[in-house]
């Protein structure tokens, strides 16, 4: 299993790189430069383009951010915010939009588990079609429509809540983007949870089971739930890194320092240092997840475990 | 398009309200804390704005709302009265010698917030700073328009930033040499640009300088006490050691970055904001509202008929172009947010003459929307050019008004130009812009804001050689008018050199050299209890620090 997760991290390491080399040469193609304002002649584009080397053979700009990036160096910000280190806007960004990408994650699958267990249960009754269509709507409705209605009725109409986003209304300002945000995850895990579930439930070893007089909330948990809990992981995976970059439309609804804005922002006006920084976090997240989903895998279902621990020795 | 946003609202309404029995009223207290931030809000002035602070560094900042937010903190030697006049701030006294080529400025006492005076070598630190090649700032340029000695020199590299034409002659006393007289000089000076740094602070602060409001320093009216690079709020407080103090009536200010126009005026209604900007679709539901103003905004809307391409070179075909369109049309039915139609170069309120009257109200107006004459000088080019039809391309950027607007111009130059078609091409505003720059485009629908309250920062883009003029317009007369007015013999005779630009935009309209649409505008909505809001059509575009709020 170290093995395993060894050669996993040193893979995902490689793609890393990988990663970062197609961006630099992508980025050439962008159109325009972050500094072809009207207000400027060619002569001096150059001029301000040579201050942070971007005139430079594309191999010695690349080798160059790749040396910086070891020492936690990610560049600096030629437009957004005016050449300000990219890690402390990474710094000052990230954990909003982990903050919040967590809490929705967390707030949807614990509702889409209940919802799917439950229906699974009261299969074909009226609460199975009640639950299914609350399951629906949130599959088919966007996230940035429950974003304007929970901000139009909780915080315009009522008042309950802050519109808008602000740290220094700690838990609540996450509330509204969080439940928005938690509407796709929670349809998503709602409807797969579902159908594993009825496909658990009806399987022969679950028959066994209850045959043994297993019944009742350890029936479903510790048996049921353990081996629908695989394919829901994966559909899991991809969602929880979705949420943790930040939501372009959720942050902009509710004024949102995330790092989602800050993404278009600077492929808008060609903020190189941040698309690298931004693109690397991604594929950071993204790969580290997958991983975890790999291992949980292991310790969800040991007959995975036992097959990957013997291919390798 | 509204209607369908109020069903979607009415549909997730629905949803929500089911979400909520979900989450079962997870966090109920939040309503009693909410109520009395409200209250604490008093003197507080609460902005709108839809982009984030690009940098706190006055002579590293190019964009408006870095602008707003600096000269909320940091005085120059002027500032813009209300009506948009440079008027004196840190500057107690202004010489101007008799040939105009030195000014020497006595400051104010006035104090940093780290408790050290303003004195005339932070401003010589500041200003040296701004042209060195190596600081490469955007805005560099702006020491050469303001005449300053050496200015394009040091810019060059062919001279050291030392060797500027600034002197701290004493503590209190800065002396300014300048090459030509430049008649908006004093305009300039309330510039962000132009403003001063204090060296120590500064320099201590090295790379982290504007990173947090510890790293931030004041001189003038607000200090801010909340800021991070990017930062969506940005909180300032009112500087009890502004010279200025006693006519500050905020406590303090609170801008907040918005960028959704909907959730920006639903908080305006809320009262999270004191003010805010809107935008053109929802002119029509608040134009009747006593808060709602619009405001004239620098910018010109022009066509650029790039002169190099074939049927273009003809004076009357450009003509025929620039007078088949309804330019009040698209000021008042499609963009409807303050736009004018421009029938002419030189926005209004840009600009006073040597007597204080607006440039706009001292000359004519040209190229109006005319679809006879249009028709004529169109039947004109084609003899001249023997041709019957003809095609272009017009390259815009991908913005919602840009697209309008362009729609709007090809469906009536296509009507009331018999044979003349245009296609449009749209791109991202950077495509555009590097098209432009390489001259790869026939029409081009473009626009240019002011860098200082004259004439020139238009007409000195159309030169022969200026590398703004992007469609090769060329017109020896012009070039004549321009260049002395701007550096030559022209530029000491103010009233002269006034004609003289007068002519020039004459000249250029009639040739068609460029094809105005309109001025822009903004509407802006103001809570009643508000007063004191300045808006400006150069420079810093908003000053809120007079404001008052009851």
């Amino acid at each position: 299993m170290k093995k395993y997760i060894a050669r996993r991290v040193l893979i995902s390491f490689l793609t890393l790189l990988v990663i970062i080399l197609i961006l630099f040469i992508l980025m050439q193609l962008l159109p325009g430069s972050p500094f072809n304002d009207e207000r400027l002649t060619v002569e001096q584009q150059t001029m301000i383009m040579n201050k942070y080397g971007l005139n430079d053979p594309l191999p010695v700009q690349f080798f160059r951010y790749l040396q910086n990036m070891l020492v936690g160096d990610f560049g600096k910000s030629y437009t957004i915010s005016k050449d300000t280190d990219v890690a402390i806007l990474l710094q000052n960004r990230l954990p909003i939009s982990l903050a919040l990408g967590g809490i929705s994650i967390v707030l949807g699958a614990a509702i889409g588990l209940f919802l799917g267990v439950f229906s699974a249960l009261k299969h074909n009754t009226v609460w199975d079609s009640v639950s299914t269509f609350i399951t629906v709507l949130g599959v088919s409705i966007p996230s940035y429509v429950f974003a304007l209605g929970l901000s139009y009725y909780f915080g315009f109409q009522l008042k309950l809540f802050p519109m808008l986003f602000s740290p220094a209304d700690g838990t609540n300002a996450y509330l509204l983007p969080a439940v928005a945000l938690s509407m796709t995850v929670m349809a998503t895990v709602g409807r797969f949870t579902r159908t594993e579930m009825l496909d658990v439930l009806n399987s022969d070893y679950i028959q066994l089971v209850e045959s043994k007089g297993v019944s009742g909330p350890r029936l479903v948990i510790t048996h049921a739930m353990r081996n629908a809990s695989i394919s829901i992981l994966t559909v899991l995976g991809p969602l929880v890194v979705s949420l943790m970059t930040g939501s372009l439309v959720v942050e902009k609804i509710f004024s949102i320092p995330g790092i989602g804005q800050l993404m278009v922002q600077a492929i808008q006006s060609n903020d190189y240092n941040i698309i690298i920084s931004l693109a690397f976090v991604y594929s950071a997240l993204y790969i580290g997840v997958m991983l975890v989903v790999d291992i949980l895998y292991g310790v969800l279902d040991p007959r995975i475990r036992l097959a990957k621990g013997g291919s390798n020795g | 398009m509204i209607k369908n946003k109020r069903l979607s609202l009415l549909v997730t309404g629905f949803a929500s309200m089911m979400v909520l029995a979900a989450c079962g009223g997870a966090n109920s207290d939040g309503a009693a804390e909410d109520v009395a931030a409200d209250e604490t809000a008093g003197g507080v002035l609460n902005v709108q704005v839809d982009v984030e602070v690009a940098t706190m560094d006055p002579q590293m900042a190019t964009d408006g709302t870095s602008f707003e937010v600096i000269a909320n903190t940091i005085e120059g030697l002027y500032t813009l009265d209300e009506s948009g006049v440079a008027v004196p701030s840190l500057a107690e006294k202004t010489d101007v010698s008799e040939d105009g080529l030195t000014y020497t400025f006595t400051l104010k006492d006035a104090t940093w917030s780290n408790g050290t005076p303003v004195t005339a070598d932070d401003f010589v630190y500041a200003w040296q700073r701004l042209a060195d090649p190596d600081t490469a700032s955007e805005y560099y340029y702006i020491m050469g328009i303001a005449g300053v000695v050496n200015a394009d020199e040091i810019s060059a590299g062919e001279k050291d930033p030392e060797e500027l034409g600034v002197t701290a002659i004493d503590e209190k006393t800065l002396e300014v040499k300048l090459n030509h007289p430049v008649p908006f000089f004093e305009s300039l000076m309330a510039f962000p640009s132009f403003f001063p740094m204090n060296q120590a602070f500064f320099e201590e602060a090295g790379e982290n300088y504007g990173t947090s409001a510890d790293t931030l320093i004041a001189n003038g009216a607000f200090e801010i006490t909340s800021y991070e690079p990017a930062a969506t709020t940005i909180e300032l407080e009112k500087n009890p050691d502004y010279f200025d103090a006693e006519n500050v009536s905020l406590d303090g200010i609170k801008y907040q970055v918005i960028k959704d126009t909907q959730q920006a005026m639903l908080s305006y209604q809320n009262g999270d904001l004191d003010v805010v900007t809107l935008a053109g679709e929802q002119v029509d539901l608040f134009k009747d509202d006593p808060e709602f103003q619009t405001i004239q905004a620098g910018y010109l809307w022009y066509i650029s008929p790039n002169t190099k391409v074939p049927g273009l070179e003809n004076a009357n075909l450009r003509k025929a172009l620039g007078q088949a369109f309804d330019k009040e049309y698209i000021a008042e039915t499609v963009l409807k947010d303050g736009s004018n139609a421009a029938d002419y170069m030189i926005p209004e309120g840009l600009a006073v003459d040597p007597e204080g009257v607006d440039f706009r109200e001292t000359t004519g107006t040209y190229l109006e929307f005319d679809p006879a004459a249009a028709q004529e000088a169109l039947e004109l080019a084609k003899e001249e050019l023997g041709k019957d039809s003809f095609t272009f391309t017009m390259i815009i950027e991908d913005t919602e008004s840009s697209i309008n607007v362009a729609q709007v111009l090809k469906s009536q130059i296509e009507e009331n130009l018999d044979g003349v078609t245009v296609e449009i091409e749209q791109m991202p505003k950077k495509t555009r812009l590097d098209r432009m720059n390489v001259g790869d485009y026939e029409l081009a629908l473009t626009r240019w804001g002011p860098d200082y309250a004259d004439p020139m920062t238009y007409a000195d883009m159309f030169l022969t050689d200026s590398g703004n003029n992007k469609g090769f317009w060329s017109n020896a007369k012009y070039d004549e008018l321009v260049n002395s007015s701007l550096d030559g013999e022209l530029s000491l005779d103010p009233e002269a050199r006034w004609t003289a630009l007068q002519e020039a935009e004459s000249i250029i309209l009639e040739d068609a050299g460029i094809l105005p649409v309109y001025q822009k505008g903004n509407a802006v909505m103001v809570k009643s209890n508000v007063t004191g809001v300045d808006f400006h059509t150069v420079g810093v575009s908003r000053i809120v620090k007079n404001a008052v709020k009851e």
